[in-house]
């Protein structure tokens, strides 16, 4: 059993990560922020029992879960909001471009300030199509290569077999070398 | 490049982008966490599993923590149980043994009084003892 301190720490070292699978599955950070607490209790409340050990496979287990839940949820609600739709304007984009740029300042000098904006432009990029991956692809190949989980495990983590794991992970491979090419990055 | 290379140099990119997560992000994500534990089971952020009384009706009773506070949690009661019924005991048998005299000395007077056994049947002897007790 894992004491709170076990817990804190393993908390600690996949939040970031989970909140951008969250983030790559909703396309919200606010949501996938609700998403990632909805988690954290679920794992603690539930599963703090368990040895530390098991805490990586069942945290992955329940986020995606509680992914699938938003978008169930959110299939009712739209139901009853599809009237309201055509009234919110749309295009309405909460990154700002500065951000990107802000994030820069003040780190060291090693690389060329143009470098540093061309690798965050570069990153930046490779979040937006690893998003725009279809769901399971996705969740396998960040399961995979992401998260260091082995073909059985992710396997278990998504609830197929593990030959489905690999077709999941060569498409998403494929189709994201594809459109990283079609944007002029080359890996 | 292979697949578990390209994987490799995605993964490079994501981690580069997680290092820029605004402070808005992180701090809300460590709030999440604090939430997070604060519904961590009692029980099992102290100590792990630990047995419960449970009471009736009521929420389980978490013990004390182990050492000789449990356990003289738990031989407190018994003690004062044992002390109890034996008081209880004593009691008992002082408050029996007083009523077996008090009866054993009631027999004795009968026995050595002058007056015959078959008065004390006699309904009009009852009544005469009766009325000199009242008048006294």
């Amino acid at each position: 059993m894992a004491t709170r301190d076990e817990l804190s720490e393993f908390l600690a070292s996949v939040e970031r990560r989970a909140f951008k699978q969250a983030q790559f599955a909703v396309r919200d950070s606010d949501a996938a922020l609700d998403i990632v607490q909805d988690a954290m209790i679920k794992l603690s409340e539930n599963y703090s029992d368990r040895p530390a050990a098991e805490f990586p496979l069942l945290f992955t287990r329940i986020l995606q879960n509680v992914i699938h839940d938003h978008f169930r949820r959110q299939k009712v609600r739209s139901t009853w909001v599809t009237l309201f739709s055509a009234l919110t304007p749309a295009g309405d984009d909460d990154t700002d471009p500065l951000e990107t740029l802000e994030a820069l300042a003040g780190s060291d000098g090693a690389e060329s300030a143009g470098d540093k904006v061309e690798r965050a432009q570069v990153v930046a990029i490779i979040e937006e199509e690893v998003g725009r991956l279809p769901a399971r692809q996705r969740e396998a190949f960040l399961m995979r290569y992401w998260e260091d989980m082995d073909v059985a495990e992710t396997a278990a983590a998504m609830g197929c077999s593990e030959g489905s794991v690999k077709t999941h992970c060569s498409r998403a491979t494929h189709a994201l070398a594809k459109a990283l090419r079609a944007r002029g990055i080359t890996l | 490049m292979n697949q578990d290379e390209f994987g490799y140099r995605i993964r490079q990119a994501l981690d580069e982008g997680l290092d820029r997560l605004d402070y808005r992000t992180t701090y809300r994500l460590e709030q999440a966490r604090q939430v997070a534990l604060a519904r961590q089971p009692a029980a099992q952020a102290e100590r792990g599993w630990a047995p419960a009384l449970q009471t009736a009706g009521g929420p389980p009773v978490e013990r004390e923590p182990a050492g000789w506070a449990r356990r003289l949690g738990l031989a407190a009661p018994l003690l004062a149980l044992v002390i109890g019924f034996v008081g209880i005991n004593q009691y008992q048998e002082s408050e029996e043994s007083r009523r077996i005299s008090e009866l054993a000395n009631m027999d004795f007077a009968v026995l050595l009084d002058d007056v015959p056994l078959e008065t004390y049947a006699d309904k009009g002897f009852g009544a005469l003892l009766q009325g000199e007790s009242d008048e006294l």
